[in-house]
């Protein structure tokens, strides 16, 4: 019950959507673009940005789901782990098994939604947070990974299965048509339809949404399944881009998924974030990389850069909400 | 605790608030309000949601810097620029949303800060919990340890932490922000005592409230604000209610409680036996169509815990549940929905309202099927329908796309009520329907029901306030301990018959609190 009147001149003085975290970045980006490319000459060529695109699918298609996960309050740490359990078991069905490759690619799809349902209905049913819980499940699906394959590697694909992972659809990274198919579906579902609007309704208030008579147990179990999902179909991709399956793969894919999602304005305490804040932030964190990589900086310190990126984004968005809530 | 009330000539006044002036970007809070309080006096703030109030006692509790004007103790200026100054010249403040650490000690949120200590900093727990006892029993409680966690008490028992808190730092002068308006009749009986015992000690209490009744028990004066104005100030014994609401809403409402009788018809809900332990035993009551069903009861005694039974928030485990005649098992508040029960449920921060979204989508959050196709929502349609709720409960917003919580109390729960009501329900429970809101929303919401109840509506409605109770009510039901223990049509319900019934005996009302 807060009476105290709240400033309404800064939203006179600039345009709501010049205020948004997204449109900020957007810009940064654009500067960050033109300025790593006037000093490397390779940077700002169509190829290498559409090579930048394939190196960025795998995470991407995580992100996606993340960001619904994340809008709720919520966060998956074991996807990582889950795209090494689902490469595992792709190149270990088909080699080992005998399943035919296609059999084999779904079959590593439904463990990875199986693993990511698991992840749910223990956080909706049993009420473990989904930061213990998938911190649990981050090592015990990287545990399982490595049990099944012992430290055995899976090659020899058939040619046709390097499509996805290498080759280009016209004249675009083949898998770089999946993330913009799943960008485009995923940014409708969350911006237009009731699903969308229940996920904002838990991330601002799950009490709320329950009382409103909203599905909230199933939201979750949905998007934590559908985070598993697309961890098993990011491994896919990433099977065929590397042409090999290893237990280690996706190590580390939780962080660099969680700070693309973040960086786009997603508020890790829910309630806040958009698809095309988590595509800019994937944009960014790729590019920087690749840039910095391009203008001769060592690994570590595009590293520092990328931290540095993160902590600054996070103090302009912290700023930009106390404008926007006038305090 | 307190100083001495002799040691100074009391010729200034003990608080002196002189020609207040505040203003935030785009909006006048404060336009030169002043007010005094003298030693030992009881001072009402009265004013709607949105009259500065809150603003006032944030300068005077040092929460930020007034523009012009200034503050007075014993006649000398004194510096608030942060809290801490406040409290160092004997102010406290007691905010409506209660500033304690639930999982410490009474002890221990008493003297946080500034706890005793023995050598090398330790704390010295046994002063500390002597310390306690002695404000405890200063103040004649004897139902509060020392050593009890904060977190297990009634909200009337973490008030009275919160007011020895303020003494154990000599606070001679204690503001009260509504302090009654999460309390049972109960605990505000004994809330004035304790003012009465501090009021004898000297201290100054500044005391706002919406209730007016209360403002004539305990006030010896009252200021009355209106649109960050001072309006006027009054001696309580000089002046009535009629008056305190003219001068404060600058118009006169004609009746609180305009209760119109209209037929009534069929049992809309009926509730046999319905078992959810602890607190909902063996409940069995009926709500027809066109009536409005009064529950009443102390905090704790499981009128929430029905309602929320009830809206299968929390199922039950036995007994049954009718609508319309048709045996329900509720399991959820979705199905709850779906069979037309809508609950407006007692926290509107936490349970009603997602404060951090716009007016448009908590409207249609509870009937989101309505205004979306195959999932999709119709951004048109759903304009439509918080467009129409706006117009139809009147609820004051810049625009739909506004943040719903930063608009005033009374506006945030007819909005809830307008969520609810979009779905078309048979049957409202509302829960503490005007809790912490001023008198001009509480009439438009009382009018309301009366509306609701006249187009057939079933109403059931679980308040604190007896008299609100009394006057809305057809029937009133008593709950106690779980079980409902008393049923008094309108012409039987009286103050002392609901009044004896919900308490029972002191010994049972505390137990239940």
């Amino acid at each position: 019950m807060s009476e105290i009147p709240l400033p309404q001149a800064a939203k006179r003085v600039m345009p709501w959507w010049l205020l948004r975290h997204e449109t900020m970045l957007a810009v940064i980006l654009l500067i960050a673009l033109i300025g790593l490319g006037s000093m490397n000459s390779r940077f700002l060529t169509l190829d290498n940005l559409l090579n930048q695109g394939r190196l960025t699918t795998e995470v991407g298609l995580i992100a996606l789901p993340m960001t619904f996960i994340i809008i709720t309050g919520g966060i998956d740490l074991s996807v990582g782990s889950i795209v090494g359990l689902c490469a595992i078991l792709l190149g270990y069905s088909w080699k080992v098994f005998g399943f035919p490759l296609p059999l084999a690619i779904g079959f590593s799809l439904f463990i990875g939604g199986v693993a990511g349902f698991l992840n749910g209905i223990v956080i909706t049913r049993v009420k473990v947070p989904p930061l213990i819980m998938t911190i649990a499940t981050l090592a015990l699906y990287r545990g399982l990974a490595e049990g099944i394959s012992q430290a055995r590697s899976v090659r020899g694909y058939p040619e046709w299965f390097y499509f996805i992972g290498q080759d280009n659809l016209f004249g675009v990274p083949a898998q770089l048509w999946l993330l913009l198919i799943a960008i485009v579906v995923t940014a409708i579902v969350l911006d237009r339809t009731t699903f969308g609007r229940t996920l904002y309704a838990i991330g601002n208030n799950e009490t709320a949404a329950r009382f409103s008579g909203l599905p909230v147990d199933r939201v979750k179990l949905i998007i934590y399944t559908l985070s598993g999902l697309m961890a098993g179909l990011s491994a896919c991709v990433l099977v065929s881009r590397v042409t090999t399956t290893r237990s280690d793969m996706g190590i580390g894919y939780e962080l660099d998924v969680i700070a693309a999602v973040v960086l786009g304005g997603t508020s890790i305490f829910g309630g806040i974030g958009t698809i095309w804040g988590t595509v800019v932030g994937l944009a960014m964190i790729q590019l920087l990389k690749n840039g910095l990589a391009l203008t001769g900086v060592k690994g570590d310190a595009t590293i520092v850069v990328i931290g540095t990126v993160l902590i600054l984004s996070t103090l302009v968005a912290s700023s930009l909400q106390r404008r926007r809530e006038g305090v | 605790m307190t100083t001495d009330p002799h040691r100074e000539a009391p010729t200034a006044p003990l608080l002196s608030v002189r020609t207040i002036e505040k203003s935030f970007p785009g909006v006048r809070a404060l336009s030169g309000v002043s007010f005094e309080a003298a030693r030992g006096e009881v001072h009402a703030l009265l004013g709607e949601n949105g009259a500065g109030k809150s603003t006032l006692i944030k300068i005077i509790s040092g929460v930020f810097p007034p523009d012009r004007g200034g503050v007075l103790v014993d006649g000398r200026p004194v510096d608030l620029a942060r809290p801490d100054d406040a409290r160092r010249a004997g102010i406290a403040t007691i905010y409506q949303e209660l500033l304690l650490f639930p999982e410490l000690t009474v002890a221990e949120n008493i003297f946080m800060g500034h706890a005793p200590r023995a050598g090398l900093g330790r704390i010295d727990w046994r002063a500390m919990h002597e310390k306690t006892n002695a404000l405890l029993a200063s103040l004649e409680i004897h139902d509060l340890q020392a050593d009890r966690v904060v977190g297990s008490l009634s909200v009337g028992n973490r008030q009275r932490v919160e007011i020895l808190r303020a003494l154990s730092q000599d606070a001679r002068i204690l503001i009260m922000d509504e302090p009654t308006a999460a309390l049972t009749e109960y605990d505000v009986t004994r809330l004035f005592d304790i003012v009465r015992k501090l009021k004898g000690r000297g201290v100054a209490v500044i005391y706002i409230s919406h209730r007016l009744d209360e403002i004539f028990a305990i006030a010896d004066r009252v200021t009355v604000l209106r649109d960050g104005a001072h309006v006027a100030t009054r001696r309580v014994a000089d002046t009535d209610a009629a008056e305190l609401v003219q001068l404060m809403v600058g118009r006169r409402i004609e009746s609180l409680f305009p209760k119109v009788t209209v037929p009534i018809g069929k049992p809309v809900l009926e509730v046999m036996d319905l078992e959810r332990r602890p607190l909902t035993r063996s409940v069995s009551l009926t709500v027809r169509a066109g009536e409005i069903v009064g529950l009443a009861g102390l905090v704790g005694s499981g009128r929430s815990e029905l309602a929320q039974t009830i809206f299968g928030v929390t199922p039950a485990d036995g007994g049954e549940i009718r609508i319309d005649g048709q045996q329900a098992d509720i399991r959820s508040p979705a199905q709850a929905r779906s069979l037309g029960i809508a609950y407006v449920p007692e926290d509107r921060g936490t349970q009603g309202l997602v404060r951090p979204m716009t007016v448009r989508e908590n409207f249609s959050l509870a009937a989101l099927g309505k205004v979306a196709f195959g999932g999709f929502i119709d951004r048109g349609a759903e304009r439509r329908l918080a467009g129409d709720g706006l117009k139809r409960f009147a609820v004051k917003t810049s625009s739909l796309e506004q943040v719903a919580g930063k608009l005033s109390g009374g506006n945030q729960q007819k909005i809830v009520l307008g969520k609810w009501l979009a779905n078309g329900p048979k049957l409202l429970i509302l829960d503490e329907p005007t809790r912490g809101i001023d008198v001009g929303a509480k009439a438009e919401i009382h009018r309301l029901m009366g509306e609701l109840a006249a187009q057939g509506l079933a109403i059931l409605m679980i308040s604190s306030e007896l008299p609100e109770v009394l006057g809305m009510s057809d029937r009133v039901l008593v709950m106690r301990e779980g079980r409902v223990v008393a049923e008094f049509p309108r012409e039987q319900a009286t103050q002392e018959s609901v009044g004896a019934a919900m308490m029972g005996s002191h010994e049972n009302a505390e137990k239940a609190a």
